[in-house]
């Protein structure tokens, strides 16, 4: 009994009057994000469609018969074995590492007084701003000059570089943020930067590793125009290099050419289900307010 | 308060730590920028051991024989100015109204935010696919709704291709600058907005009064990161034009791609990306001084 009368007394203060603005607004929403997503509903269905089906039936008809084998079919023919053990091994390697180089150098530029540390500091920030598919030669020539094209580092180290700038950025907002109680005490005690570094900083900034984790692991899964550069051998070839040449190829196989889209695109959409929630919390703590 | 042997060795600590992350990024993206520039003063295949030193003969060509170039310069300062307006105003009222309490309001952040997510090579494939002139799925909209008057060949007309690149561009990116302005947004003082509606403010008072000037900082970061990734526009024009109809879609980042590794003239291609990286710079370096003078202030 006692429990029910204030939940009422809660009923009546979040339910206010209709407000008819929120009404229009929230259809107006609710439509934009149909539209927004039909792409994908198209690829979705037509994945799992028979070509015979894609032309008889209207693009947005859900599949009748779901043609799994558009799957499997493109996963031999697009040489997805090799292109999909590649995306991993590379994104595996270089999403914690280039995480952990930026976030021991944002924590030094952060908590360690340095003489130049503030020039160092814009000498990194000044790299996120940079678009790199400018120089595109240039890198070709220097990883060629170290005999590493068609190899794992000699994207890998590019990709290091490209990433930690904007690593840097954010985590340094969010270290300097840190309240200096929580790290003055363990120095004094006698506690090194490398020992304050990783039992008190990396725990507190696990929110923002993560949003970092979703950029990272996204923008690394997807990148194109390095890989197209760096990697000729197409045993060396990423996913989105092998999309592009599935598509040259089996164009009119419209089933399973969705399946080669669905398959490229999903690992980078279960990273993001996964750290999802801490996606929004993580931005704000480091880049937008700091 | 230190005495010098802890400075000395946190000195020690901090090279330790930054050095990894320094060594890479100098190497593997500093280099290449400065590299650029003397090649783009070169005359070279990419694998001939000798370079030919040609002064400024590359950047004459370019500025004036090179009739791509010049489109692909007015190209890219199209795409760059649309790119600037069009995502985050979408993004900037989509975050607006995803900000208010309203039923799925997190599915629908969702929605917005997943084209962010796929490759944008797997989006040039959709959207080649969807704009295509017979099986396409807007040519099939278009007839089922009887307006075949608009069919369009929407990647093969000149007049055109650009535009619609741009709205799979578009589709792409709202949900970044929606996230980007999300995030700012929660940093608008509830109190005040409150305040500001029980002394009778309109919504629009609100806006303009209390949550615009709050999303300042925001704002500037997003117009930014706007401008760049929209200057960086490689993928999903390689992978839905490749710079056709007749280079009419070509852009810089992509020419630059075209000269130095399909042509084999890395001076040409080098002497289109400095001037890309030029263009990037003079955006670039008044950002970064207005940036750090704000954050002096604040301290």
């Amino acid at each position: 009994m006692t429990a029910i009368a204030p939940r009422r007394e809660d009923d009546a203060l979040l339910k206010p009057r209709r407000d008819p603005f929120l009404i229009i607004l929230w259809i107006i929403l609710v439509t934009f994000a149909l539209v927004w997503i039909a792409p994908v509903v198209l690829i979705a269905f037509t994945a799992l469609k028979s070509n015979a089906e894609v032309m008889a039936t209207s693009a947005f008809t859900p599949p009748q018969e779901i043609a799994w084998n558009n799957f499997s079919g493109a996963w031999a023919r697009g040489n997805f074995e090799t292109t999909f053990k590649n995306s991993v091994i590379i994104t595996v390697i270089k999403v914690p590492l280039g995480l952990m180089f930026s976030a021991m150098a944002a924590y030094a530029l952060a908590r360690i007084r340095l003489r130049f540390g503030k020039l160092l500091l814009l000498f990194f920030l000044f790299g996120a701003m940079i678009p790199f598919q400018v120089m595109l030669a240039p890198i070709f020539t220097l990883v060629n000059g170290f005999g590493l094209i068609d190899t794992y580092p000699g994207v890998i180290l590019p990709y290091l570089a490209f990433g930690v700038p904007y690593q840097v950025f954010i985590l340094h907002g969010f270290f300097k943020a840190v309240p200096k109680e929580l790290s003055e005490a363990a120095l004094i005690d006698g506690a090194s930067h490398v020992t304050v570094f990783r039992r008190i900083f990396l725990p507190i900034s696990l929110p923002v590793l993560a949003a970092l984790l979703i950029l990272d692991f996204v923008s690394t899964w997807n990148e194109f125009a390095m890989a197209l550069v760096l990697l000729q051998d197409r045993h060396m070839w990423t996913l989105p290099l092998g999309l592009m040449s599935f598509q040259g190829q089996f164009s009119t196989d419209y089933g399973q050419l969705n399946a080669a889209i669905a398959m490229t695109v999903f690992p980078a959409v279960l990273v993001y289900m996964i750290f999802q929630r801490y996606f929004v919390s993580g931005l704000t703590s480091g880049a937008v307010k700091g | 308060m230190f005495n010098s042997k802890f400075m000395q060795s946190s000195r020690t600590q901090a090279l330790l730590l930054i050095g990894p992350a320094l060594a890479v990024y100098a190497t593997f993206a500093i280099w290449p920028m400065i590299e650029v520039v003397f090649l783009s003063f070169q005359q070279w295949n990419g694998l001939d051991p000798h370079r030919e030193w040609v002064g400024l003969a590359n950047y004459q060509y370019i500025l004036t024989n090179d009739a791509v170039f010049w489109v692909a310069l007015r190209n890219t300062i199209t795409w760059t100015i649309l790119a600037v307006i069009f995502p985050p105003t979408i993004g900037l009222l989509l975050a607006l109204g995803l900000n208010q309490q309203l039923f799925g309001r997190v599915p629908m952040r969702a929605i917005y935010y997943l084209p962010v997510i796929i490759a944008p090579i797997a989006v040039a494939t959709i959207w080649r696919w969807m704009y295509d002139p017979f099986f396409g799925l807007f040519n099939q909209v278009l007839t089922s709704l009887s307006l075949q008057s608009l069919i369009s060949d929407w990647l093969g007309d000149r007049e055109i291709a650009l535009y619609s690149m741009f709205v799979a561009y578009t589709w792409q990116y709202v949900g970044f600058s929606m996230v980007l302005f999300l995030a700012g947004l929660q940093s608008v003082d509830r109190s005040l907005v409150e305040a500001a509606r029980i002394d009778g403010a309109s919504r629009w008072q609100v806006f303009r009064h209390v949550t615009l000037p709050a999303l300042r900082v925001t704002l500037a970061i997003v117009l930014v990161l706007s401008t760049i990734s929209s200057l960086k526009a490689f993928d999903i024009v390689y992978g839905m034009t490749g710079g056709g109809p007749a280079q009419s879609t070509q852009m810089l980042a992509l020419w630059a791609f075209m000269q130095s590794m399909q042509i084999f003239d890395f001076g040409r291609g080098s002497a289109i990306s400095v001037i890309l990286l030029l263009v990037t710079l003079t955006i670039v370096v008044p950002y970064l001084r207005w940036s750090q003078r704000d954050e002096g202030a604040g301290e």
